[in-house]
């Protein structure tokens, strides 16, 4: 993935305030980058940028998709929700599961909205593999607030993967957890991917999971530095 | 208090669309009890104002039959009795070509014997707003008197001349002067009367040398007895002395009354729904507020007095501007409760309206115990939440759930109540409230059935499998879980779709048993009467020899007649009394009893019985073999019933020989003729025929059976036309209560379709999602008000109709009515969809999902 002079700006009280300013990066598959940044520094708007989710001021965020490269600021709001649909997962800070779903119905919920018909035999199998993986196969038809943080964290770890994305784009996903529980459900989500070529890109503001990135970026006055561990 | 009222006006105001919801809930329900009782109101007060002004200070007066008084009564009362304080008068319902062809009650007065009757027309001239007025209406002819107010109103100036008709006759008038009265009733009174000198009235009502009655004042006490006396034994059989009635009119249209404030309150009970949804809604949104309240020392009254104080401040808006619109609504209702009780009662002119003070109180006390008491269990669910734990919305559907069997028992309790309270004969309200008691029941059974039929959609989803789409899952999870909202606005759009099938089929069964009663009914060919005022009924009489030159007519077979007239009795107040000279319905005429087969029950009637009307037999318990003492003019004298028949009439009415009734009352009057034509006449042709032959004779309303059919369904249709615009208020009160509930739950709902969106739902799976959810709630809706519609209306059918007015009605069920209310459900929830799926397919996923 590359970052061509993104940037993105609101206008706030008659005043233009930019959140992300020219960034220009590259992102490799396999890899795990940290984004480091304080609270309203911009990490949410880059990831949702990315995603996707939010379309920038300006510049480009090229995705490469087996032989081609893919424009995802050249695409309309349909065709940008089709590709996230297919080749981005998200976890959430607020895990954000779906509260009239069951867990399995949550992480299933990514492929059923492409509406085939043979994804959702296929998805319940893979759903079901996935959940077992973080440890939640016997919850299956348990409703999300019925679970804890760290479950719930869990089944979104599952949501994120069970539509084999070419990413994995996280939003802070410890931020609501322990310390403990954090670092369980950090180390479950890096056994997920490691090893699945999937690029793993997580924004946070504790140093501390920066220690397990491949390289770290940091984000400060709408500009990213590099941080090579 | 300071606090409470405070946060309850930030919130209000921060969300303005749930807020506004509220005002209209609480609006349109006030709105419907006001505008129906100032229609109410306004037709009995412009009724009973203009009877007051015409009675002036009448204590009694002297009355006589159909045909009225013959004038040496009065002679003789003034001349035998030297009694002065006595007054003819003549009155009858005239059309004025100046006045927007409106009737007018004309009244023919002796302006000699006026003084201590009626302040306005007082011979020292105070009442007249010309100098001369009073002179020149004493000594010219064919002058009329009439209310400045209505002068003004129609720009005409003493002086004018205006043109009246009665039936046939035309008449010119000149204006002489003008009325004015100090007291604002008085003049109200006034408004709907002309007054002309006796003589000219007697000649323009066609009652020469007759007098309609004799107005007198009698002292109280034992002077005043023997003066009664003296006068009592001058009278001859026929004429009576009785007190002016002041309540026969109320009574009268009391029942007809009841029944439209019955569905105008309907409208605010919807309109509850509404209110406590809203609340809902609003305590669920703040729980996390109320909850840091708690932890700050609120105590949880201040608690329920924060959510009541909001409810109370935006009910005393919503009643404020439901009565400024009852106001308006009023003035329209007014116009088709008043073409109502001109067609089925009597005739009625209303120019202006009041706004009574009772009504306001009525539409403020109904706007704020709605508003308070909808927002009483919320406020109360709010004052649960814990101190510094914010209440999850999960555990207030889980309150629910568990509340669920509870409030369904009680929904039982309260369906088995309602049905107590319709099987004895109490007062008809009680049955209103037997009915108000099934509905809120079966509203109260709304959750539970809404969980089972999706339950079944769930089922249906999980063994359809991969052909269901994983967004009706959706759609029927978030209505279930979102229960305590949803199932109220699915209750209120079920109330208000129920009342349509109900009140529909009623009224197509009411149709059709009409349609096949007046069939029937109706065998002769062609009907003839004079114009009349009032839509269906035929009581001026038909000029003289009409009937006889009707008989010289070449394939005329036979010509029946009828005199409808009004008669008093001792104990039953008026009845319609209708003389035939044969019956044209032959053995269609449907007994409900009868002293014996049709042939038999007739041969009795011309012996002198009398056939009543089933509204009759209902309200007063009459049935063959009691009697009826009617007053004629030989005397009061008792006729035997000898059949009850059914019969669609408001007002109870009787059918008696011609030859007897012409032995007992003096009257040679005819109000209509029904011919039967020889075989092979073309009834169209002869209807031509006749029609062409008396025309610039006499005035005529000439019409076949199917013509009279026709006229006769257009004044039941115009019947229930309020009716069906109170339905339609009703339908939208609900139909805002499930835009509220949807617009509601997405705001709820806001990070969930944010995350739906990050996952990849795009927005016209939104839409998608959304309308499905709206379309589920219209099917449960509609699915629910079909047999509630259907209970409602065997309900109006066998036990309001029959109570209110005594009308037997057959249920004809039409699976249109079904159909039709079943896609009435389905439509206003989808178009109530339409705006909040709009806003979900504009809401942009980033900042969704920034909110917490």
């Amino acid at each position: 993935m590359r970052l061509d002079r993104l940037s993105k700006s609101y206008s706030e009280a008659g005043q233009n305030r930019i959140v992300l300013n020219q960034v220009n990066q590259e992102f490799y598959e396999g890899e795990f980058v940290c984004l480091l940044g304080k609270s309203g520094s911009g990490k949410s708007t880059l990831l949702n940028l990315i995603s996707g989710i939010d379309a920038p001021s300006s510049g480009h965020v090229f995705i490469q998709e087996g032989n081609r490269e893919i424009d995802l600021t050249r695409l309309n709001e349909h065709q940008r929700t089709l590709f996230r649909r297919r080749h981005i997962g998200i976890i959430f800070q607020f895990f954000n599961l779906i509260p009239t779903l069951t867990v399995l119905e949550n992480v299933i919920l990514p492929l059923e909205l492409t509406g085939r018909s043979e994804s959702r035999r296929e998805g319940r199998n893979r759903a079901e593999v996935l959940l077992d993986q973080v440890g939640l196969s016997e919850r299956l038809n348990t409703y999300p607030d019925k679970l804890s943080g760290g479950e719930q964290q869990r089944v979104a770890i599952a949501r994120a993967l069970v539509h084999n994305p070419l990413m994995l784009l996280a939003d802070e996903p410890t931020g609501n957890l322990d310390t403990e529980i954090g670092a369980t459900v950090l180390s479950l989500l890096l056994e997920m991917i490691r090893g699945t070529g999937k690029m793993l890109l997580m924004a946070t503001h504790a140093p501390e999971i920066a220690n397990h990135a491949d390289r770290v970026l940091h984000i400060t006055d709408g500009m990213l530095v590099n941080d090579t561990v | 208090m300071q606090l409470s009222i405070t946060l309850a006006c930030r919130h209000a105001w921060r969300r303005p669309a749930q807020s506004i919801f509220f005002i209209i809930g609480v609006g349109l329900g006030v709105a419907m009890i006001v505008a129906i009782d100032l229609a109410n109101g306004a037709a009995n007060r412009a009724f009973s104002l203009s009877t007051e002004a015409v009675a002036g200070k009448t204590t009694h007066r002297i009355v006589g039959g159909p045909s009225g008084l013959a004038e040496g009564i009065y002679v003789a009362l003034r001349q035998q009795l030297g009694y002065r304080l006595s007054a003819p008068i003549v009155e009858g319902y005239v059309l004025a070509e100046e006045l927007d062809m409106q009737p007018m009650r004309l009244l023919g007065v002796d302006s000699f014997a006026e003084s201590p009757f009626r302040n306005y027309l007082d011979g020292d001239n105070t009442g007249f707003a010309d100098d001369n007025g009073f002179t020149a209406f004493m000594v010219q002819s064919n002058t009329v008197l009439f209310s400045a107010a209505l002068a003004n109103r129609y720009n005409l100036n003493a002086g004018d001349f205006i043109h009246i008709q009665v039936g046939s006759r035309r008449q010119t008038l000149q204006i002489v002067s003008t009325l004015k009265s100090d007291g604002k009733n008085e003049q109200r009174g006034l408004d709907g009367l002309l007054i002309t000198d006796i003589g000219t009235a007697q000649e323009i009502l066609g009652k020469v040398g007759r007098l309609d009655r004799i107005d007198l004042i009698i002292p109280e006490g034992t002077q005043g007895e023997i003066t009664l006396k003296h006068i009592t034994n001058i009278l001859p059989p026929g004429a009576r002395i009785e007190q002016p009635p002041d309540s026969t009119v109320e009574e009268m249209t009391a029942a007809f009354r009841l029944n439209l404030t019955a569905l105008s309150m309907l409208a605010l009970l919807v309109g509850i729904f509404l209110i406590y949804n809203t609340v809902v809604f609003s305590v669920v949104q703040r729980r996390s507020i109320l909850g840091s309240l708690r932890a700050l020392g609120v105590t949880r009254n201040e608690i329920f007095s924060i959510i009541w104080v909001e409810a109370g401040l935006l009910g005393v808006i919503g009643t404020i501007l439901g009565l400024g619109l009852g106001y308006l609504l009023g003035r329209g209702a007014v116009q088709m409760v008043t073409t109502s009780i001109n067609d089925l009662f009597f005739v009625v002119t209303v120019r202006q309206i009041d706004f009574p003070p009772l009504t306001i109180l009525k539409g403020a006390i109904s706007g704020i115990a709605a508003a308070l008491t909808a927002a009483a269990i919320p406020a109360y669910e709010a004052t649960n939440v814990r101190p510094a734990a914010a209440l999850q919305r999960s555990n207030i559907e889980e309150r629910t759930r568990t509340a669920l069997n509870w409030v369904s028992g009680v929904g039982v309790g309260i369906v088995l109540l309602g049905i107590v309270l319709l099987i004895p004969e109490w007062h008809l309200s009680i049955t209103f409230v037997g009915i108000f008691a099934i509905i809120i029941g079966i509203s109260l059974l709304t959750p539970a059935l809404t969980l089972g039929l999706m339950r079944i959609l769930s089922g249906l989803a999980r063994v359809l499998g991969k052909s269901f789409s994983p967004l009706i899952r959706l759609a029927i999870r978030d209505i279930t879980r979102s229960l305590s909202r949803t199932s109220v606005a699915i209750a209120a759009l079920m109330v208000a779709v129920s009342v349509i099938v109900g009140v529909g089929l009623m009224i197509s069964s009411f149709r059709l048993t009409i349609e096949r009663w007046l069939t029937d009914l109706l065998q002769a060919d062609i009907f003839i009467s004079a114009p009349s005022l009032i839509s269906d009924q035929t009581t001026a009489p038909l000029a003289p020899g009409v009937v006889e030159k009707l008989a010289t007519f070449p394939g005329i077979a036979q010509i029946a007649t009828s005199r409808l007239i009004d008669v008093s009795t001792s104990d039953l107040g008026v009845i319609q009394l209708a003389a035939v000279s044969m019956d044209i319905a032959g053995e269609k005429r449907h007994y409900k009893t009868a002293v014996g087969d049709h042939a038999t029950t007739w041969g009795a009637l011309e012996a002198g019985g009398l056939i009543i009307n089933e509204p009759m037999s209902n309200r007063f318990k009459l049935g063959v073999g009691d009697e009826v003492a009617l007053f004629t003019d030989r005397g009061e004298q008792r006729f035997p019933i000898v059949a009850v028949a059914y019969d669609f009439d408001v007002q109870p009415g009787a059918l008696i020989g011609d030859a007897i009734y012409r032995t007992f009352w003096d009257d040679t009057d005819l109000s209509s003729a029904a011919l039967f034509v020889e075989i092979g006449v073309d009834v169209d042709a002869k209807i031509d025929e006749l029609r062409a032959a008396f025309a610039g004779e006499t005035e005529l309303v000439i019409r076949s059976s199917s013509g009279l059919r026709e006229h006769s369904l257009a004044i039941f249709d115009r019947s229930f036309s309020i009716t069906v615009a109170l339905q339609m208020l009703a339908m939208l009160v609900a139909f805002i209560g499930i835009l509220s509930a949807l617009v509601s739950l997405q705001l709820e709902r806001r990070r969930e379709i944010g995350t739906l969106r990050a996952v990849g739902m795009t927005r016209r799976q939104l839409w998608k999602l959304t309308l499905m959810e709206t379309g589920l709630m219209g099917t449960t809706a509609g699915i629910i008000a079909m047999p509630t519609g259907f209970i409602l209306a065997l309900i109006l059918i066998y036990i309001i109709n029959l109570r209110s007015f005594g009308w037997t009605l057959q249920m004809y069920l039409q699976p249109i009515y079904f159909l039709q209310a079943f896609i009435v459900a389905l439509t206003a929830a989808l178009l109530a969809g339409v705006y909040p799926a709009w806003r979900v397919g504009g809401m942009q996923p980033a900042d969704a999902l920034r909110e917490e």
